[in-house]
């Protein structure tokens, strides 16, 4: 019991870093029909702000703004540079215009920092242990679901209340007819890849206070996962994402615990039977959990 | 006859494979001549990634369907080849557990090769199956999934792979010469395969994966015969790279070299073979050049190549992202400068068409909104109903349900004594209903000719009761001759409807479906698609179901007029009739006048 109820809480935590950034995926597909492979690189620009900002005595207390901050501009720069000037093309080449980006993300910090890991301190009070129950939990196990409550209730808000938010949701219904409403279709994918920075933003926040190190390539192993999270809720889904990226988590940590227990000998291959189950998922259900019907016109 | 124009294909196929491999064999000569034995290394290096972009290039370049996955499918096939190419003693130390009775098992060079490719092959066959069948973007993830099993597998099994370590001692392969065999091999596959009948299936697919299974391509069958050869080709590109290097370990084949390879692909132009080629040279020469560059005794920046794989990757998807190439070919400007027209058939016993079309009582619901609510309509033999109505009467939605794109929930389409109700846009097609789209859904990047000939290669193998049209005739009389080899795109609009038309008549159909063909034209072009929709229709002896809106246009061209409103049947009757009927003013005007 302990034990199932200490991977719920691990899985849960693994789960809400990859539900902040499959949310990211899904709004920017919703806005422009990209899965951006580009966006697990905002982890790794925010720890290497974090880095650079303890080079020169920053504190833990400002870096949250820091790492936010960086992978905002981050993002909107890659809009800017790139996606924007491939907006019109065919899912093919924004797909891979985003994946160029990852490449040359990982060349430039091997080439402009270091290929090897840079750590920093981490925060004191991360691996402290409390104990409800006879459970243990850690500091940073509620830290990660606390925030990503709030930030995911911020974001319900934003897209249900808010003017930004409500034309990012009409752009992503069709984007033609939002243009006509007087949507300004710079404004909100800019204003889209803003947000979905801000939510890597957190999200990295919740990695490096965990292993504080930035490497050139850390984003990668996330943002496959947040890829494949966004793809079962469903691309285009809010609500899919967040519930692919925590059923991912779960399924991780999960799959790590209980499978030797079934299987004698198998916790090698934990991760290749995750992989054969998304693998098996996506066979029976392509269009993902929340399945987003796209008006194309025959 | 057909055995002949068979024989065209492959010598034209090896024709081009010789002369590519030619010009390649040249820079390395030159290239090999100005320096150390080192460079045979990099030369060896660049044939098997020929090789495997070669084996990309089949899939993805033909489907369209992006896959990371092919790498697997290289690891496994590096791994069989180790498995039977390490000579016994040796293997006996190396996997002293190993299953399947594989200890005792030696081959040489060709029955390694040979085992590697046949298994790689069933695995890739029942991985294919799931891949293919997904749409969207499953199928890209489905492959990364792959990537990823295959991996940990090969570091795990320990008793078959020897986990991280790797295996060495593969009996080798001396010198480049099997990989230039290999490689020459792998071209001429790639070029015979765009040939194939269901190669060129497979690129409709890729133009549009809407359009090619309402013609008649089944969508599955076509992706899968691409997957399995390409799967071949990887299995031969890592098959041989095992044996020329002796040595295999769970690092060589992973996403890294996966990207490697498709940056290859795109950024010479996928969807030709020339383009691998071209992509494979500048590649492999733009990393050593910069490798060289970021040496430590020039500019000294490690992993200096990592980024212009990304620069050149960026700026081909910028500037140009069908590749430097695009659709320029050396194989496809040979098959334009070789076309002979085919002999005119002879004029056989025309069967007459006999079946009627028929729709009857048919319900759609979308959600809670009734589209369509009891309409039908009916085409008998050789007749021409326009179908019209205001916005959001259900015309198209009746179309959509009769050509199997939206599933009806109640009501019957029967083709003669055939039922087509629920039946898949594919069996439909074959059936003998040919339709075109209202937003024009050409295979936009192929030739005027290869849109037209693609639907008589259908009508070929599934439409032989009837007299196959001619692809040439069928084009002079859309007035296209001129532009036969012209990328379907580059036609003006007009001349984009009338190719749809001819496209759809070359599937020898009983009856022609249209959506909207004159949508967007001038008064004079639509006078001018009257014309040609009677006369394509005359010629092939098919029944017409059109939609328009435009009044006139369906009164001047139909025999018959059915009338929806509301998802029913308002009016039907003469275009005299329905010009007379005050319900339909009421409809279309919206006042009782």
């Amino acid at each position: 019991m302990t034990k199932l109820l200490q991977s719920l809480v691990d899985g849960l935590g693994v789960g809400s870093t990859y539900a902040l950034l499959a949310l990211g995926i899904t709004l920017i597909f919703g806005v422009m029909h990209l899965v951006n492979f580009a966006h697990g690189e905002l982890i790794t620009v925010g720890a290497y702000a974090s880095y650079f900002f303890f080079l020169h005595g920053g504190s833990w207390w400002w870096m949250p703004v820091i790492i936010i901050a960086s992978a905002v501009l981050a993002s909107v720069l890659t809009e800017l540079v790139a996606f924007r000037w491939v907006r019109t093309a065919s899912p093919f080449t924004l797909l891979l215009t985003s994946f160029a980006l990852e490449r040359l993300s990982h060349a430039l910090w091997q080439i402009l920092v270091s290929p090897k890991q840079r750590a920093f301190p981490k925060p004191s009070w991360v691996f402290n242990q409390f104990k409800i129950a006879d459970i243990s939990f850690e500091v940073m196990d509620v830290v990660t679901i606390a925030v990503t409550a709030m930030t995911l209730l911020l974001t319900a808000v934003v897209f249900k209340r808010t003017l930004f938010g409500i034309s990012v949701r009409g752009a992503a219904e069709d984007f033609d007819a939002a243009r006509l409403m007087g949507v300004r279709a710079n404004r909100v994918i800019s204003g889209a890849f803003a947000f979905a920075g801000a939510l890597a933003g957190v999200a990295a926040c919740l990695i490096v206070m965990r292993s504080p190190a930035a490497e050139p390539s850390m984003g990668s192993d996330w943002l496959l996962k947040a890829v494949i999270a966004a793809v079962i809720g469903g691309l285009g889904s809010f609500t899919g994402a967040v519930v692919g990226g925590l059923v991912l988590g779960l399924l991780d940590t999960l799959s790590r615990v209980y499978l030797p227990d079934l299987a004698e000998g198998w916790d090698k291959f934990s991760t290749a039977v995750v992989f054969m189950l998304i693998a098996a998922f996506f066979v029976i259900r392509p269009e993902g959990v929340f399945k987003v019907a796209h008006a194309e016109r025959v | 006859m057909n055995a002949r124009a068979g024989l065209v294909r492959i010598t034209r196929s090896m024709l081009a494979s010789a002369v590519l491999i030619a010009i390649v064999a040249a820079m390395a000569t030159a290239y090999t001549r100005t320096g150390g034995a080192s460079r045979q290394s990099l030369i060896a290096e660049m044939l098997s990634n020929f090789i495997l972009v070669l084996g990309m290039q089949v899939f993805i370049g033909n489907t369209g369907v992006l896959s990371f996955g092919h790498m697997a499918f290289a690891h496994i096939a590096a791994y069989a080849t180790a498995i039977v190419g390490i000579p016994l003693v040796t293997k006996a130390k190396a996997l002293p557990d190993i299953p399947f009775g594989l200890s005792d098992v030696y081959y040489g060079p060709l029955g390694v090769t040979a085992f590697a490719v046949l298994a790689t092959m069933i695995a890739g066959a029942i991985f294919g199956i799931a891949v293919c069948r997904a749409r969207g973007l499953a199928p890209t993830m489905i492959t990364l999934a792959t990537l990823f099993v295959v991996e940990q597998v090969v570091k795990n099994w320990k008793e078959l792979t020897r986990g991280a370590g790797g295996l060495s001692g593969i009996s080798r392969l001396e010198g480049n010469t099997w990989l230039w065999v290999g490689a020459f091999l792998a071209l001429v596959i790639a070029h015979v395969f765009q040939e194939t009948r269901i190669g060129r299936f497979a690129i409709a697919t890729r133009e549009d994966e809407l359009a090619a299974p309402a013609l008649g391509i089944r969508l599955f069958t076509a992706r899968y015969a691409a997957w399995v050869v390409s799967i071949g080709l990887i299995a031969l590109g890592g098959s041989l790279r095992a044996q020329h290097l002796g040595s295999v370990n769970p690092k060589q084949f992973t996403l890294d070299s996966s990207i490697l390879i498709l940056v290859m692909l795109v950024v010479g132009g996928m969807r030709t073979v020339s383009g691998a080629v071209l992509g494979t040279v500048l590649i492999t020469a733009g990393n050593e050049l910069f490798r060289q560059l970021g040496d430590p005794q020039r500019l000294d920046i490690e992993r200096f190549p990592d980024l212009f794989l990304g620069g050149a990757m960026l700026l081909a998807m910028l500037l140009r992202s069908g590749g430097l190439l695009g659709d320029r070919d050396l194989a496809g400007w040979m098959r334009r400068r070789m076309y002979r027209p085919p002999p005119t058939q002879a004029v056989g016993e025309r069967v007459a068409a006999t079946n009627a079309l028929a729709a009857s009582n048919i319900e759609v619901h979308f959600g809670g909104f009734v589209a369509l609510d009891g309409a039908g309509v009916a085409v008998r033999p050789g007749e021409i109903v326009g179908l019209i109505g205001p916005n959001g009467a259900g015309k198209t939605t009746l179309f959509n349900v009769i050509t199997g794109l939206v599933n009806e929930q109640g009501g019957t389409v029967m083709l003669g004594e055939r039922d087509l109700s629920s039946s898949t846009p594919v069996d439909v097609a074959r059936a003998g209903l040919a339709r075109t789209f209202q937003n024009l859904r050409l295979f936009k990047n192929l030739s005027v000719r290869e849109n037209v000939s693609l639907t008589s290669l259908v009508a070929g193998r599934h439409r032989r009761d009837r007299q196959r049209p001619d692809a040439d005739a069928l084009l002079a009389d859309a007035g296209l001759s001129e532009w036969a080899d012209r990328r379907a795109a580059t036609l003006d609009y007009g001349n984009q409807r009338r190719l749809e038309l001819a496209r759809a008549a070359a599937l020898a159909p009983e009856f022609l479906l249209l959506d909207e063909p004159t949508s967007g034209m001038s008064d004079q072009e639509t006078l001018a698609m009257v014309e040609s929709v009677r006369a394509v229709a005359a010629r092939i002896g098919a029944g017409v179901l059109v939609i328009d809106h435009d009044l006139a246009f369906i009164t001047r061209i139909s025999d018959h007029i059915v009338v929806l409103n509301e998802g029913r049947v308002l009016a039907e009757g003469t275009p005299t009739q329905i010009r007379a009927n005050p319900l339909v003013a009421e409809a279309y005007l919206g006042t009782s006048a």
